[in-house]
């Protein structure tokens, strides 16, 4: 019998025009890692809230058809009550931290539950321990990466050992060898305890090896290369940092690091989480001045940073993108078709999907037409064929600025990028991509 | 000092504060408060400090202009409609100087209480009303979230060449970082109810036991509010 099961499932968000969910069937079996694929906007966060009872209870909105976990009708289920039995973790970690300190935090679930109170620490530090957390349980939350804090998360979820685990792009943040080691975990985790997982991700070639069957929800396209344009040699120089280092108050971030970016050219900077990737890369922008080192630079520079919710500014996308671009509505819009925005220039920006916000943030930067562009993480909550026409459009814009793309996205870097700058050891190495 | 007895020590310096009538007793209290949250992150308390600075100094300034008591005029300017002659008087300016050391109290007891407690172990001793505290702990956080996300949002408008200028250009931000606020609010209420927030028979992480420091920090809350309200 399924531990789960959605039935001819169809929900509508408040005042939407059409289903984020139209008849979807699924059944998730004990002890299965169901991989959840689509395009962004296609349901898939909307799925996942449906499984954990929030769709509808917290959303509100239209709902027909029927979603059974352990037995339980979600309909007349209260989430908190699922809460348990179902463990969920949403796609931004900073939006679902309710405590100051990380063992407080893992410990916050396991106390609603009413866990008796002695087993309550031993099995928030046995969760942040199978996570390799474990380091970090007297750390302050607001002190934490997105990386740490999304191992955090998954701790959170793990410690309540659920019979159902719904994870929304659970390793946006991580970089590849985390987010194997995340998955290896996820799977060890379905295999031995009997969890049934859900998981959307937008990244699927390391979970497509792990997981057990393949859920796709809407038309989906398998990543693939663009066409890639030979490199410009003994191009212009656009940006050089010799040596450069940083440190927030008295954290060291980056140490003596170089890089040298020419008009023509994508780099693709690579490196584990909290190797300074973001450090450099504002630094060659100009966001950050180095304690030490150099930095020069020709023309102006633009920076998409990772959070597309500081683009949000104004009350319409066309006005939003304009912003950059002297109040030329004309050109904004024009932006906006670039990245596949055509047609939503009234929308508020604050109403478009979360993968469409980072398509309104990339606008935001691409219209101001800069001699060097720093995309940090752009293919965040991007689908694959998003990050495939996202790789054509750099390719496409590349011949008249220096681009640098941050990034934990290897089969991106591979079909963007000229070359990498790998920031695994200070200082860093640069190479060429193979 | 557990937190707990510590939260009430602060609140009951905050509401002698506004209970006592000596102008002298006052300032003591806003001194040892001062001196408390001067004891927090330095990398932190400066926002804290300047909100106090900034608010007593209004509340010193407007006070005396809107207020029309004592004889002893110091300065007196032009008549204004609705308000009257503006004057300063010495009177006013005691009772202003006053107002403005109590605010300072209760804005610094907020500080030293954000600044320097552990809002977890306060949230998890709290054996009643618990959500409530909880609310205060999640409240206490928007102070650094909104500074945080007002960089970020500065941060952002450099990177596409905008750097905000003048009062003007800050002032913008604000509908912003509101909107943000309350998306961040309805996605952590979300992620609270997903986790089980509001189920019957919650439970706690084991507390240690209140020390003598604690029991004395209870007694010394207790003294304190009726010394505001008997001696000071």
């Amino acid at each position: 019998m399924a531990l789960a099961s959605a039935e001819a499932l169809t929900f509508s968000y408040p005042g939407a025009a059409r289903p984020a969910l139209d008849a979807v069937d699924l059944e998730l079996e004990p002890g299965e890692l169901v991989l959840l694929l689509g395009r962004s906007g296609a349901g898939k966060s909307t799925l996942v809230r449906a499984f954990a009872g929030l769709v509808p209870h917290f959303h509100g909105g239209r709902f027909a058809g029927r979603v059974v976990v352990s037995g339980r009708d979600t309909r007349r289920t209260h989430p908190a009550d699922l809460a348990g039995t179902v463990a969920t973790v949403f796609q931004d970690p900073e939006d679902q931290v309710v405590m100051t300190r990380v063992a407080a935090e893992v410990a916050f679930g396991l106390e609603n539950l009413g866990t008796p109170p002695e087993r309550i620490l031993p099995r928030a530090h046995a969760a942040l321990a199978a996570v390799g957390a474990g380091h970090l349980v007297e750390r302050r939350v607001a002190e934490l990466s997105g990386g740490e804090l999304q191992r955090v998360c998954l701790a959170s979820a793990l410690a309540l050992e659920p019979d159902l685990l719904l994870l929304d792009e659970p390793t946006s943040q991580l970089d590849p060898e985390a987010a194997e080691a995340f998955l290896d975990l996820v799977a060890r985790l379905a295999r031995e305890r009997g969890t049934a997982v859900l998981l959307s991700e937008q990244r699927p070639a390391a979970a497509l090896e792990r997981a057990d069957r393949v859920v796709t929800l809407g038309s989906f396209c398998a990543d693939g290369p663009p066409e890639v344009e030979e490199p410009r040699a003994g191009a212009e120089l656009v940006c050089r940092v010799e040596e450069a280092s940083f440190a927030y108050g008295e954290r060291p971030a980056l140490t003596a690091a170089s890089l040298t970016l020419r008009r023509g050219e994508i780099v693709a900077l690579t490196g584990p989480n909290g190797s300074g990737k973001t450090t450099l890369a504002k630094l060659a922008a100009g966001l950050l001045e180095p304690a030490s080192g150099r930095v020069e630079r020709e023309g102006s520079a633009a920076f998409l940073l990772q959070d597309p919710g500081r683009y949000l500014v104004r009350e319409r996308a066309d006005e939003e993108v304009a912003l950059g671009a002297g109040g030329d509505l004309e050109r904004a819009r024009a932006a906006l078709a670039e990245v596949g925005l055509a047609g939503l220039d009234a929308r508020h920006p604050r109403d478009l999907s979360s993968g469409e916000r980072e398509r309104l943030a990339l606008a935001t930067v691409l219209v101001t037409e800069p001699d060097l562009l720093v995309l940090d993480e752009p293919t965040r909550g991007i689908d694959p064929e998003r990050k495939a026409e996202l790789a054509a459009l750099l390719r496409a814009r590349a011949c008249g600025r220096a681009t640098l793309v941050v990034t934990h996205d290897r089969t991106f870097a591979a079909a963007v990028a000229d070359r990498e700058v790998s920031l695994a050891a200070a200082p860093a190495r640069e190479a060429a991509l193979a | 000092m557990s937190p707990g007895p510590a939260a009430l020590l602060l609140a009951a310096l905050a509401a002698a504060a506004l209970l006592a009538h000596s102008p002298i007793a006052v300032a003591v209290i806003a001194a040892v408060l001062l001196a408390v949250t001067l004891r927090g992150p330095r990398e932190r308390r400066g926002l804290y400090l300047a909100g106090v600075l900034v608010s007593c100094l209004s509340l010193l300034v407007v006070t005396p202009l809107v207020e029309s008591i004592g004889y002893h005029v110091l300065w007196s300017g032009p008549r204004i409609p609705v308000l009257g002659t503006l004057d300063v008087t010495v009177e006013e300016l005691r009772g202003a100087a006053v107002q403005a050391l109590r605010l300072g109290s209760v804005m610094l007891a907020f500080a030293a209480y954000a600044l320097l407690l552990d809002h977890d172990r306060l949230v998890q001793s709290a054996g009643f009303a618990r959500r409530s505290v909880l609310a205060v702990a999640l409240a206490t956080r928007l102070i650094p979230t909104l500074e945080r996300d007002a960089r970020g949002l500065v941060e952002a408008l450099r990177g596409r060449g905008l750097a905000p200028a003048g009062v003007r250009g800050h002032a913008r931000l604000l509908s912003p970082l509101l909107a943000g606020s309350l998306e961040r609010g309805l996605g952590l209420a979300e992620a609270m109810e997903a986790r089980g927030f509001g189920r019957a028979g919650r439970t706690s992480v084991p507390r240690p036991p209140w020390g003598v420091l604690d029991r004395l920090a209870i007694l010394g809350s207790v003294a304190l509010v009726a010394a505001g309200v008997l001696w000071l």
